[in-house]
């Protein structure tokens, strides 16, 4: 299926340059959302559902997994594919990540199309 | 001690004894009683020379014990010359003429001439003042004091001894010639003195020499009698011979037997005394070097009953619980516990009495105690069962480990920041360069696209990460110098150093825009280590410059520094984003940003800043201001010792 839009939280200004890059380059059609941090994107959230969401973990004022945990405590419907793309592969915190059920892949950055082809085959 | 002192005094009793007895027979001797000497002659056996000659023993005995010594010497001298001249009066049957020279007796009693001494008399003269003389001219006892000291006492006993059962010859060496009840007495308390004052300390055990002093006149006197039968037979003609005609009459047999098993008694007593008084000593011996060895033991030592109730403590107990160690003795071990250990001591007691189920007994476990001051400390406690004579007594052995504990705790902190440092790092380590990685795809597929402005953009990206790279390596290089960096301190001046720190931030693109005021006065110093402090200003003011408010009118910075009681207080006050409440536990931790649209930082700053500030030995705080924050340093003050040569000197 194809993704419609996908929110990117990312506190890197050229990660999300990156990301919005490659997306555009794997389908123009594609809606991208932003947030800079997990507040923030709770805060998208709450006005929209994407098809996914690419997280980064290590973020300022809320990383990652506390928006993980909120997500899962304060959300009912859940975005299809949550991915997490991160900087570093630690085997710990995939093992954190993938106890959600929304929590689909594990990627390592920088982006790229081959990540969004998975994401969109887990779409279904 | 006590001891010593009484022997001290027995000396004293002695010397007394002969003044007493000597000066009291002497004025019997002038006032010349006839009608006393008519009803008990006995009393005038002593004549009055010997009263004299026992006068100036006693005196000289007295007057050597004081530390005296060439006045008694004179005084036994004469004393020994007329025990001489007396004796070879009837050992040479002479008459020298000392006899009546000074006094003469109004009646005579027990003499062959009118005041002359009985030759066992003058023996015992000869022998006591020899020994006393000894005794002052080597300044200490010997063994031959002791022998003419037990020999006086042997003649003087036997004579008593005669005395009591009848025996004549034993006083009456030659006949009408005896030694009186008086001079024996007096013979006796000097001899004691000679054979018993002093000389254990070479060697000689007092019961010994008794021992010693009770056999040898047995057996003068056991001889005496023997003599004596034996003069008998001769005399009148009767033969106590037995029948066998072994020439030994059974009483005779009979005599000598019980002297060789009262000998062989004494013997016996004197051999087990001996060992009784080496196991004694071997005994105390023992006990001193294990006491020695649970006083000088670094752990504490506790000995409880089957109740708690504390029996012994060593040394370090009273050093580890601050108690001395009659606080402790009698009370219940629990007093030196923090609840729960107090409270269910007791308990722990009677389950283990009952169930045999130990928790401690035997193992060995990390516990709290309770120093007397209040204090809870952890420390390592093993627990033994001693079975003794029927009774059940516990040996606790405690270990104070509250310095290994903060040592263990220190390390366990450093490695969980360890921990953390290697995660972020290797994580923002490769962050910018997975972010160039990505960008420089994107320039390859921009060229090929020929979209050149979108290129030098993305040029422009990576650029900037590459500088985010390299600002975070220079970080971590800082943190790695301060943390092995050896630097001598030297005086700082603090005006200066925050001047030269506000210059070389001038390059920051923010700078211009904000006001910057030095109110430190130009006389304040501080010896410091001059590297950490420079990364610590520069800090302070990159983070006030960095986190300015770009809304605010007009933005500012003032730093300022006070010389506060034991230190420096160094702030830099701003008016700019301040840190929100929710995240200002944050601060000074490593890797945490906690403005996210304004984080070109590395998020190591404040922790470089605290751990600079925390191994200069002073610390970081932080105030909120109604608008901005202030970053406070303090730090400890040491005494300006100013180069003389080159004064100010940095």
């Amino acid at each position: 299926m194809k993704i419609q839009s996908i929110l990117v939280v990312d506190d890197d200004e050229n990660d999300q340059f990156i990301c919005e890059y490659t997306i555009r380059k794997y389908d123009s059609a594609i809606r991208v959302l932003k947030a800079f941090d997990g507040a923030e994107a709770l805060n998208v959230l709450r006005g929209d559902t994407p098809d996914a969401i690419i997280l980064d973990i290590n973020m300022p004022v809320m990383n990652g997994f506390e928006f993980l945990d909120r997500y899962a405590q304060e959300f009912e419907v859940h975005a299809p594919v949550v991915a997490m793309l991160t900087s570093s592969h630690l085997g710990k915190d995939r093992e954190r990540a993938m106890q959600y059920d929304f929590v689909k892949s594990y990627f390592e950055k920088p982006l790229e199309p081959d990540h969004l082809r998975v994401m969109a085959e887990l779409l279904g | 001690m006590n001891w010593q002192w009484s022997w001290q005094r027995a000396n004293l009793a002695a010397g007394i004894w002969c003044l007493v007895v000597g000066i009291g027979m002497m004025t019997f001797w002038l006032m010349e009683p006839v009608d006393l000497a008519g009803h008990l002659p006995f009393l005038f056996g002593m004549k009055f020379n010997a009263a004299l000659a026992a006068v100036m023993t006693g005196a000289a005995l007295l007057l050597s014990a004081r530390g005296l010594r060439t006045l008694p010497t004179l005084l036994l001298l004469v004393v020994l010359i007329y025990g001489v001249l007396a004796l070879s009066q009837h050992v040479l049957a002479i008459d020298v003429g000392i006899d009546t020279l000074l006094n003469t007796p109004f009646m005579d009693i027990g003499t062959s001439r009118p005041g002359r001494i009985a030759p066992n008399t003058a023996l015992c003269f000869i022998l006591v003042s020899l020994a006393l003389m000894l005794r002052i001219i080597r300044r200490k006892t010997d063994t031959v004091q002791v022998l003419l000291g037990l020999s006086a006492i042997i003649i003087a006993a036997a004579a008593l001894v005669g005395y009591a059962i009848a025996l004549d010859i034993a006083h009456d060496w030659i006949r009408f010639t005896r030694m009186s009840i008086p001079s024996a007495s007096c013979f006796i308390a000097l001899g004691m003195s000679i054979v018993f004052v002093d000389t254990e300390e070479t060697g000689y055990h007092r019961s010994t020499l008794a021992s010693i002093l009770g056999l040898s006149t047995y057996l003068v006197l056991l001889a005496m009698a023997y003599y004596e039968l034996a003069r008998y037979e001769t005399a009148f003609g009767i033969t106590f011979t037995a029948d066998t005609g072994n020439g030994r009459s059974t009483l005779t047999s009979l005599i000598v037997i019980s002297g060789v098993l009262y000998g062989g008694l004494v013997a016996h007593l004197y051999f087990s005394s001996r060992r009784a008084r080496r196991m004694a000593d071997d005994l105390a011996e023992s006990r001193a070097r294990l006491a020695a060895v649970i006083d000088n033991a670094v752990d504490g030592i506790i000995l409880i009953d089957d109740r708690g109730i504390i029996l012994k403590v060593n040394a370090a107990c009273t050093r580890i619980f601050g108690y001395g160690s009659d606080d402790m003795i009698g009370q219940n071990v629990k007093m030196l516990m923090p609840d729960p250990y107090h409270r269910d001591h007791d308990r722990y007691i009677s389950n283990y009495q009952r169930s045999g189920e130990a928790k401690v007994i035997g193992i060995g476990r990390e516990v709290e105690g309770r120093r007397q001051s209040g204090e809870i400390f952890p420390l390592d406690l093993a627990v033994a069962r001693i079975d003794l004579n029927g009774a059940t007594i516990y040996s606790g052995i405690v270990r104070d480990i509250s310095e290994r504990k903060e040592s263990e705790h220190a390390l366990i902190d450093a490695n969980t920041e360890l921990e953390e440092f290697a995660y972020r790092t290797s994580h923002d380590l490769r962050s910018p360069i997975a972010s160039s990685m990505g960008l420089l795809k994107i320039s390859r597929m921009m060229l090929a696209d020929g979209d050149l402005k979108g290129l030098a953009q993305t040029l422009q990206r990576m650029e900037k990460n590459f500088g985010r790279l390299d600002h975070l390596i220079q970080n971590i290089i800082t943190i790695t110098r301060n943390r092995l960096m050896e630097e001598e301190k030297s005086t700082i001046s603090l005006r200066a150093a925050v001047s030269d720190a506000i210059d070389s931030l001038s390059h920051l693109e923010e700078f211009r825009r904000i006001r910057i005021e030095n109110h430190i006065a130009a006389e304040l110093t501080i010896i410091s280590n001059p590297s950490k402090f420079d990364v610590i200003v520069g800090n302070m003011l990159s983070n006030a410059i960095k986190y300015h408010d770009p809304q605010e009118a007009q933005p500012r910075i003032d730093i300022r520094a006070l010389r506060s009681a034991g230190g420096i207080r160094l702030s830099v006050e701003d008016n700019g984003l301040g840190v929100p409440p929710a995240s200002r536990h944050l601060l000074f931790r490593m890797f945490k940003r906690l403005h996210p649209n304004r984080s070109f930082g590395s998020g190591l700053g404040l922790y470089i800043l605290r751990k600079s500030a925390e191994s200069l030995g002073g610390t970081a705080l932080y105030e909120a201001r109604d608008k901005g924050s202030r970053f406070i340093i303090e730090l400890p003050v040491e005494e300006t010792h100013e180069n003389p040569i080159d004064p100010g000197r940095r």
